[in-house]
């Protein structure tokens, strides 16, 4: 923005009302991001340092299928879904749940398994960056008012409340939601009234892992696909968990104020030095508040 | 028999609490687990519940073994657990602790069984209330509901009494008298109000440093017995 000046001297209605609107779809760009992170940190105290990997496995499983088997780009969302869900779930069998009662193993073994799903990725499809067609009605802008904004952003912030929704019946109105509350407040209690706490982690972990690359296939839209880009969507992603507190409804919160923060303080300076204001902000906040917006008060395991 | 031990010994790390632990409680009786604080009671409860680090020996339930049992297994077969101080899940509703029990049912049914409701009136008008809220005489009345919506056969109550004003006491032995004596569930608990115990129990086992020394019908449970193992 306003070249030579760092900050904008006049005050625009219009523009500002815009940017709000571009925070909405920051915040649900980091949102989706972050829902995967989400579930598995809240529900199984993992902290998935893969979390970024699995984005970019979303990314290219929806390449793959696009270009290998011409599938729609929309249809390739819940594929992709389902794709890396059941790559999480290998995932979990294999290496996670032998080290749940081990937080910082989790996070060694986790970033082990980013930088073996990185350079795996580099090997079956070269280092080039790789680009996702979309549908023609996603590659314009629409215009209300003076308010103007690309449809890829409002399919993003559409599938984003829908999938928020969707959690939160999963989670509060239904049987394997009471199962995951339960195990994650009272393990053994739940475990005496015959919840399989092995069973609910694992299905937890998959459904994060699935979200994450949900996450990937509706962000390629609008990004450059390639083996390292998990690592841009890793530390949004864990702002608004951190933020957040580790549950759905704080990371909901954390999000759009984060993604709303960003957004004004861009339209004031800049993106970097906004992104800087925000960093400040949240190290200042989490001295203030460590235990995050909406801090389940269920002891940790 | 419907739940015995023979021989079971019971770990916390690399101490032994159960010591060469046996005994047996049949079906539609009520057997009170006697013993000063600190002797294995709860450990006890924990042990048949596999919710100890280790042990080693014949838990069986309708003759089943269930020693080497994960928890969630064995609590399918018909155990209603109300462990020491309730275990209520405070972040849940009273309706979702009493679902939670509903989860070891045989035929798995999503409700809340009738009777939890016609047993504790308080808790059918506040079914959507956070159980964190509740005096600690509704949560043991909650932690019991909960146990009945396993369906269970038996029910394995720690100190069902502990904690409880004196008028509530009474009220929650006429509760399991008649869940005993009416629906035929057996009982095994533990209990320190030996009034408590001799008015509900068929027999009797005394728990001293972690094994059986004394046990038998409850008219066996004389003054010399309780000044024995139960007087400081």
């Amino acid at each position: 923005m306003a070249a030579g000046s760092l900050f904008l001297t006049q005050f625009n209605w219009s523009a500002f009302i815009n940017a709000l609107v571009l925070g909405l779809s920051i915040a649900s760009i980091w949102l989706i991001a972050a829902l995967g992170l989400t579930i598995i940190y809240g529900a199984a105290g993992v902290i998935n340092m893969a979390h970024g990997e699995l984005i970019m496995l979303g990314a290219y499983s929806t390449y793959t299928l696009q270009t290998s088997f011409g599938i729609p780009f929309l249809l390739c969302i819940p594929l992709s879904f389902l794709i890396v869900g059941a790559i999480g779930l290998l995932l979990e069998r294999v290496l996670i749940r032998y080290l749940y009662k081990r937080p910082l193993d989790t996070m060694l073994a986790t970033f082990g398994v980013s930088l073996v799903l990185i350079q795996g990725t580099r090997i079956i499809f070269g280092s080039s960056p790789k680009y996702v067609d979309v549908p023609e009605f996603l590659s314009g802008s629409l215009e209300i008012g003076f308010v103007n904004i690309a449809t890829v952003r409002i399919l993003i912030f559409v599938v984003t409340v829908a999938v928020c929704v969707a959690l939160w019946f999963l989670f509060f109105r239904s049987r394997f939601g009471i199962q995951v509350r339960a195990v994650t407040q009272e393990k053994e209690m739940a475990a005496s009234f015959g919840v399989n706490s092995g069973r609910v982690y694992m299905m937890t972990f998959a459904l994060g892992a699935g979200l994450a690359g949900l996450a990937g296939a509706i962000l390629c839209a609008m990004a450059t696909v390639l083996p390292t880009m998990g690592g841009n969507y890793l530390v949004p992603s864990f702002l608004v968990v951190v933020v957040g507190g580790g549950a759905l409804a704080g990371s909901v919160a954390a999000g759009v104020g984060t993604g709303e923060l960003q957004s004004i303080f861009a339209y004031f300076t800049n993106d970097t030095f906004a992104r800087f204001v925000l960093f400040i902000l949240i190290v200042v906040f989490l001295r203030l508040r460590p235990q995050g917006l909406f801090a389940p008060s269920a002891k940790r395991r | 028999m419907l739940l015995s031990m023979d021989r079971v010994t019971s770990y916390y790390g690399k101490t032994a609490i159960l010591k060469d632990f046996s005994f047996g409680v049949q079906e539609g009786k009520c057997l009170c687990v006697l013993g000063r604080n600190g002797v294995g009671k709860t450990t006890l409860m924990r042990t048949i519940m596999g919710l100890t680090d280790r042990s080693v020996g014949d838990i069986t339930i309708m003759g089943k073994g269930i020693g080497a049992s994960p928890t969630h297994v064995r609590a399918k077969l018909g155990v209603g657990y109300v462990p020491q101080g309730r275990g209520i899940l405070s972040e849940f509703t009273v309706r979702e602790n009493i679902l939670l029990g509903t989860f070891a049912r045989a035929d798995r049914r999503p409700e809340i069984p009738e009777v939890c409701l016609r047993l504790f009136p308080y808790l059918k008008e506040n079914l959507d209330r956070r159980a964190g809220l509740l005096s600690g005489g509704q949560k043991q009345q909650l932690a019991i509901a909960r146990a009945l919506a396993v369906d269970p056969k038996i029910l394995l109550l720690d100190e069902p009494t502990e904690g409880i004003q004196p008028n509530i006491v009474h009220e929650i032995g006429e509760t399991l008298k008649m869940l005993n004596r009416e629906l035929g569930i057996t009982l095994l608990l533990t209990e320190q109000h030996i009034r408590v115990a001799r008015r509900l129990g068929d027999e009797f086992l005394m728990v001293d440093n972690g094994r059986v020394v004394a046990g038998g019908p409850m008219a066996e449970l004389t003054d010399a017995v309780i000044n024995r193992h139960l007087t400081i």
